[in-house]
Order: C-alpha cells, then structure tokens, then sequence
C-alpha cells in the first residue's frame, strides 16, 4: 500500500508567514532574512526569485524553480499552488527548521496559517505583516481592497512599519498610534529596506530555539530597534522576570535568556507579548537580551531594574 | 479518403446555409455542404466521393466546443464519483446519483469490500451536502466506509473535503489550532470537514498521493478526451496549465495521434510566473502548437466563487451578510499582467465571478488597451456570472468578450436565491439575454469537473434558467433562444478561442469536427435539449463513436 506518514511523531518546522501589500517590503525583508540565517536551515516560499535579487555569491544553485543558497537555505517559488509547494517542501528529508512564506499581497493570510492545523509537522510561529507607512492611508480606504488590508493588519502576529523613512516622522508616530490603539496586543517595529535582526522576525512563539540560536549581533543599527544584552547573576524567579519584562511594554518586543531560580535552571521567551519558561537540564549562562523600541529605558535603567546592586 | 456523409438532418451554424442533409468531407476537412440534389455535382467536380449512410437517421452539428473545463475532469475519474446527480463517466457508464449521505457510505462501502487492496487510500469526489437538508456528513460516516484505511470524498466545488477518522488521526486534526477552515460541531470537535484547500493538503500530505499531480499525464488526457466525445464536444479547453517545461511535447504526443478525439486549446496559468517570464514562456510555447494542441489562450483567476462566499461582489455584497470574497490576484498586478500581454499579442482569459472584479477587470484591460491599442483582442471574461447591463455594454464597447457559466442556474441556482445573491441578483446571474442584446459575443460553459461537461445540457440551463429543483431565475430578457444556444457551444465559444476561421460551423474550408447526434435539437426544442443522445463525433474527419450507444 502507499506509505502513510507517521506525521505526529517526526520532526516539527516553524512556520512564518509574511504578509502585506504589493511594494510593502516583503521581498526586502526575507531577502535580509535569509542572508543572516544564523545557523537555521531556512525555507523560504516566494511569489518571485527575480525580485529576491539575491547576491549571486550567496547562490550555491538554482534547479527549475528552487534556488540553493551557500548557507543551507533554500528558496523556491510557489507559481500559482501554494498549497501543491508546500506539499512538496513538507515531503523533503530532511525537513527545514523554518520555513517562511511571502505571501501574495492579496493573500488571506490566516488562510496560509490554516495548514499549519493539519500537519504536526508545521508548527505557525507567527504572521509578521508589513505596513506601509507611505502607502497606508491609500490602502486603508482602497475602494477594493481596504478589506483585505485591515484582514492582513487584524491577522499580524507583529506589525512592521516599513519605509518609515520616507514619510514625516510625524506621520509614522501617528500610523503607529493608530495601530497601537486599534491593536493593543500586537507588537511594532520600523523596519528600513528590510534590515531586522531575524530574532526579532522568527521565534515568535518558538520554545525549543532558545537553546540553538547564535547570540544576538549586539550593535543593532539603522531598523529603529534598540537592544540590550546581560549576564544576570544568581536566582531570579520567573515571576519576578515576567512582571519586570511587562513593565516595559509597550517597549519591549522580545526577550530570551538562560537563567535559573529556586526550581532550577530555565530558559525564557518572550514574543508577541507572550511569555514562555521551559525547564532546562544545563547549567545557566545567565545570558539575558532585550529586544524593543527606541523608548526603552536606558542601558542604567535597566541594568538596575533586571539586577539591581546588592541582589 | 474522400466521404459523402448523409443525415437526417445537418444544422450547420452557417447563416448561408443554416440547414443542409449532406456534407463532403477529403483531407481533414469539409468540402461541401447541401442536399442529395447537390451530389452529382460534387462527384463531377471532386469525384468519385463514396457516400455513406452510417448517419441517415441522425442529425449531424459542428463539433461542440467547451470552451472553459480543465483537465483535472480526466484525473478525477480515477476515483470515484459520488455526486447527487446522474454522471456519465468516460467509457459511457451512468453512475447514478447519490441522493443521500447513506447512499454515498452505502455506495463506498461496497467499493471498499470489492477492491484489490482495501488498505489502499479511497478517494471520492463530486459531492455535494447542499442537496441534504442541512445534514453534513462527518468522518463516523466515512469510517463505515473504513476506518482502517485513509477515505476522503472531495465536494463538487472542489473547495470543501470531507475524511475519516484515519485521516484524521494521521495529521493529528483533534489538537490543532483553531481554524475557521476546520468545521468543528458544538462541542468543539472537528467533524472532518476542511474548507478551502487545507483538506486536500492534509489528504495528501496523509496519504503521500499526490491527489492533482499528472494532471497532463496521457492517462489523465485520454480519459479527459473520452468524457468529452461522450457529450459530442470535439475541442476542448483546459483553463490553465501552467505547463511546466516539457509538459509541451508529452500533451502533444498524445493529442496528436488520430485516435484521440479531441482538439485541445490549453490556456497557460499567466500568473505562474512573474509577468516578463511569463510573456516568454508564452511566446516559447508558441511554435509547440500544430493542428490538435494549442496553446493560444492566457488564463487569470482573479476572484473565487460566489458559492464559496470568495467572490468580489459590489454593494450590498452577500445576500447573507458573509463578508465580501477575496481577490485571488492584486487589482494592480492584473494590470500589470494584461497589459504585457497585451502588448506581446496573446489572448487573455479573466476568471471573474463578482461583478466588482469584473468591473475591475474591465478598468485593467481598458487600462491595457490605452496603452497598447489592438482592435481583435478578444480578450474574455470567464464565469462572469453577476454581470449587469452596464458592464456588458462596456464589453461591447472595449471589445470584449464573454464566456458564462450557465450551468450554475441549475447546480446553484436555489442556493443563489436564498443564501448568496437574492432573488433579485439571482435572477440575472449568467444573463445570457443581456449580454447578447448588448452585442457582446457568449460562449457557455460547465467548468468541468466542477459541475458535468456536456453542452446540450449548458444549452438548456441557458435556455430555460431552471433550477434543480425547478424553480425559474429571471425571467424572458435573460433567456436565449434554442439557435442562441446552440450557435454559444459552437461558433460562440470558436470566437472566444479565435478559431473561428477553422472550426464551428460546418461550412466549405472549415476543418472536419462534426457532432453526431440521435435527435435533432430545433425540432426536440427547449426542454429535451439535456436529454438528446450524443452517438459520437468527428474530429478531422475520423469518426469516434461513443461507448454505451447504439450506433
Ligand atoms: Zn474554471
């Protein structure tokens, strides 16, 4: 008989999809993804490789509508059939570790995320959609496609203002107000011709990543993020470090350290205004990163609100 | 070889000579037509022709021409039909209609019990809950089928799958996430069906079959052709391919050979690449065509379906109150595609089913024409099911033409009623009668596998706009008339393929594909359209008779 999948029980990729209209930026930002892939062996869907524009040393080959890149990721095109190229992505061995889709701008994103229901194996990490700040008023009352446009919004997992360079600054502070308000829950960040560090991007609601991925660049410039990294010493309990990372929100936009309190040693995430603990069998580094917006209390401020003297 | 065909009667779409009882047929195509009177000057200027009577009780037509199916009708005969309606399959058996959930179980039950190897994956397809009174069938049900093997039924609209608990079980479906493309009862438990295309990934993904794939392979196109000389159609559309490299030369060699009785016209899938690879790929397909295949059409699929609540509808939108449906292409990006196309030369066929996207659909190729003027364009819009007066006079005007989906009158004509449109709307969904009293040129359509290929019947629905359930939309301004009718599944959809010059009408010069029917349909008239009996065809002058008929 023909093979059935014992799907459950194998591997798990995470699953990112990225939203948002013609010209936001999508193919900027999973071209800057890719290139900085960290170790992770990335898949990424796309509308068009000739937009990519991926730099042709990063190429290692090209075979009919999948191109290999130097650093283990792979990008194929998705034609007209997203769902006959992911079949095709999810019955490759070995699997990916992420996989990313651009969606087509018109695209219902949660649509996309459905597959991840039915296949164990697809796990959705989240749904990142582009705004366009000099775009947005036009989309927002689209007589045909504002409908779509505030679906896409409504659907993010986390929102990125892109171009914010090339409308007033005033202007972008007004768009993200506006989000802020309507979308309370969902995290924001600027981004600039796609230069965000993938952490900020994937590992939205990851638990296992944590403990493969590289430490974060430590100079983040030019995307509008700041970033704050530390070695916390002794015990720390997971509720103290929920309540102090909450405090910062709206600021903060994600973290992750090694840690341990009186339960042990542990691991912390926090994306999408989420937090995730998972118990650990290591000794801790105590390595500590915060991730958020220029409004975050400076390198002091928080070295005394995580560690103050004396603890 | 050269051949007098007589008949009892020939209706041959040509306005010089709209009835004839005789046709000369040398070298693929139609030498004369006319009476008996004429054959002793046929013989004198082109003898000796031999005369042959194989037809003399029937009524010969043109070729009927299907001018939007899809190939996917050739594949899904490997599996197995359970629709509520009666369906000839390609070797000429009538599988009955199911009109039950039971009858569906009942029916894959005994194919179960009968198989090879019962642990193989059933699938079924053709299904339709609309017809059920509410009841939705549910993976217990499939499992009486088995629950030991993966059973999927796919619906009709091939946008809704139901499976078994196998299936289930596999991809895990009990803890997954939320969706709203998972139905679940009250209690919260998924009840096995999936909307949009998530159960068929997950059958697929379940079963490693790749339920679509092949969809070019000789198998998939020699029993597609079959179900098509079964209902008289002697070229036929696949509306869109996206005819990956080399699928070019296999379609050929299969369409080729004189025994397969089907002219193909494959419209290329125009947005399976961005739009300056797409153009080339087109005009590299060019010189791969020959007499049979073609590869002269471009397709877009600019919206989803009014019965799938995806249409792009204008205000008041869903009668029901669902949300407006979805683009399935960027308005923009649909400009861009029709304007490079229109530009390099090549035909484009627009899937619009709203009339929101059929209105944006006109601003982009009006857009297109602006740019790059071509008075022959014949660029058409496909299903175009709620267009109004306005919108086909501004076909008419740019040049445009229409191909609808009459069929729907019947298979979702009560639907359209009372869920999606209204009585109002619904009454002039696929207005034939409008659009020919615009001026605007029509084809008619099935979209095969989505509901039967079969043109008399398509005739009908556009004919007498009834229901299944008999219940009439519209009223006389969006009827047609019998020869409007006929003249759409023949000379209308040849326009629409710009094959008009060759095939369509039986005239002198035009290539010999002729349908065979038992009955004439001007004198059975309206109603008896559906019911006519297809004894076989011609194509090229090469005679295919049909399994499960009486010569
Ligand atoms: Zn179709």
């Amino acid at each position: 008989m023909s093979q059935t999948l014992p799907l459950r029980s194998a591997q798990k990729v995470s699953l990112t999809i990225i939203t948002g209209f013609l010209g936001s930026g999508k193919t900027s930002l999973l071209n800057h993804l890719l290139t900085q892939s960290g170790g992770r062996k990335i898949t990424a869907l796309v509308n068009d490789f000739g937009a990519l524009n991926i730099d042709s040393e990063l190429i290692e080959a090209q075979h009919g509508n999948q191109v290999s890149l130097t650093n283990g990721c792979i990008c194929c095109s998705i034609g007209d059939d997203l769902m006959r190229s992911l079949a095709d992505i999810m019955r490759q061995d070995p699997l990916p570790d992420h996989l990313i889709i651009e969606a087509s701008g018109v695209a219902d994103p949660t649509r996309i995320a459905a597959y991840a229901a039915v296949d164990p194996q697809l796990r959705l990490d989240g749904i990142i959609t582009l705004v366009d700040a000099a775009a947005h008023e036009l989309h927002a009352q689209d007589p045909y496609l504002a409908d779509n446009y505030h679906k896409q919004i409504e659907a993010g997992h986390m929102l990125l203002i892109s171009k914010p360079d090339l409308v007033e600054a005033s202007q972008v502070e007004h768009l993200e107000a506006k989000l802020r308000a309507s979308h309370p829950n969902t995290p924001q960040a600027r981004v600039r011709h796609g230069q965000l560090p993938i952490e900020v991007v994937l590992g939205l609601k990851a638990e296992r990543e944590i403990k493969t991925t590289t430490p974060l660049a430590p100079h983040i410039e030019d995307h509008g993020l700041a970033s704050w990294s530390a070695h916390l010493h002794g015990n720390l309990s997971r509720e103290v470090l929920a309540e102090k990372i909450t405090s910062l929100t709206p600021h903060v936009l994600r973290a992750k350290g090694v840690l341990r309190d009186e339960q042990g040693a542990y691991a912390l995430h926090y994306a999408g205004g989420r937090i995730h603990f998972e118990n650990l069998d290591v000794t801790p580094s105590g390595h500590f990163v915060l991730i958020g917006k220029p409004e975050l209390p400076n390198a002091e401020a928080l070295t005394n609100l995580f560690q103050p003297t004396g603890s | 070889m050269s051949t007098i065909y007589q008949a009892k009667s020939i209706r041959t779409m040509d306005p010089h000579q709209p009835h004839a009882t005789h046709i000369a047929i040398k070298d693929r195509h139609i030498l004369a037509v006319g009476t008996a009177d004429d054959i002793a000057d046929w013989q004198s200027a082109w003898g000796p022709l031999e005369v042959n009577t194989d037809f003399a009780e029937r009524t010969l037509m043109p070729g009927f021409i299907e001018g939007h199916a899809h190939m996917m009708e050739g594949l899904l005969w490997d599996y197995h039909y359970v629709g509520y309606y009666d369906r000839e399959g390609p070797d000429g058996t009538i599988w009955p209609g199911l009109k039950s959930i039971d009858d569906v179980v009942a029916h894959l039950k005994q194919i179960q019990d009968t198989r090879d190897d019962p642990s193989e994956p059933l699938i079924a397809w053709g299904f339709d809950p609309i017809y059920f009174q509410g009841r939705r069938m549910s993976a217990a049900d499939l499992d009486l089928v088995s629950a030991e093997c993966p059973v999927a039924v796919l619906h009709a609209s091939l946008h809704i799958l139901n499976a078994n608990n196998f299936i289930m079980d596999a991809a895990d479906v009990k803890n997954a996430d939320n969706s709203e493309f998972i139905r679940r009862d009250d209690s919260g438990q998924p009840t096995g069906e999936f909307l949009g295309q998530l159960g068929m990934y997950m059958a697929m993904r379940t079963t490693n079959l790749d339920l679509l794939a092949a969809a070019s392979s000789p198998k998939t196109l020699q029993t597609f052709s079959q179900v098509a000389r079964q209902t008289g159609v002697t070229t036929c559309t696949d509306l869109a391919n996206p005819v990956p490299e080399g699928a070019e030369v296999a379609m050929r060699e299969t369409v080729e050979k004189d025994s397969f009785p089907m002219r193909l016209v494959v419209a290329f899938q125009g947005n399976s690449l961005p739009p300056e690879e797409s153009v080339a790929r087109m005009q590299a397909l060019q010189d791969k065509q020959s007499d049979k295949l073609r590869f002269s059409l471009v397709k877009f699929v600019a919206d989803g379906s009014i019965q799938g609540f995806s249409a792009r509808l204008k205000w008041p939108h869903y009668y029901n109150g669902a949300p407006n449906g979805l683009w399935y292409i960027e308005p923009d990006r649909l400009r861009e595609y029709l304007t490079a196309f229109t530009q390099a030369g090549f035909q484009c066929h627009v899937h619009t089913n709203g009339d929101e996207c059929t209105e944006v659909t006109l601003d982009a190729i009006e857009d297109a024409l602006r740019a790059h003027p071509w008075p022959d364009h014949r660029h058409t819009l496909q299903h175009c099911q709620m267009a109004s007066r306005a919108h086909f006079k501004r076909m008419k005007t740019l040049g445009v033409g229409v191909n609808l989906f009459s069929n729907h009158l019947y298979y979702w004509g009560d639907e359209h009623r009372a869920i999606t449109m209204g009585p109002e709307r619904a009454g002039r969904l696929d207005d034939a009668g409008g659009c020919l009293e615009e001026g605007v040129p029509l084809a008619i359509h099935s979209d095969a596998p989505v509901t039967a290929l079969a043109p008399l019947f398509t005739a009908w629905c556009a004919v007498n706009r009834l229901s299944s359930t008999g219940v009439a939309l519209g009223g006389e301004s969006e009827k047609i008339s019998v020869e409007q009718a006929l003249y759409a599944i023949t000379m209308g959809a040849a326009y629409s393929l710009k094959m008009d010059t060759e095939i369509g009408s039986l005239e002198v010069g035009k290539r010999a594909d002729i349908t065979i029917l038992a009955d004439d349909p001007i004198v059975v008239g309206a109603m008896g359209l559906k019911d006519i009996s297809v004894i076989g065809t011609m194509v090229d002058g090469n005679v295919h008779l049909n399994q499960g008929r009486d010569a």
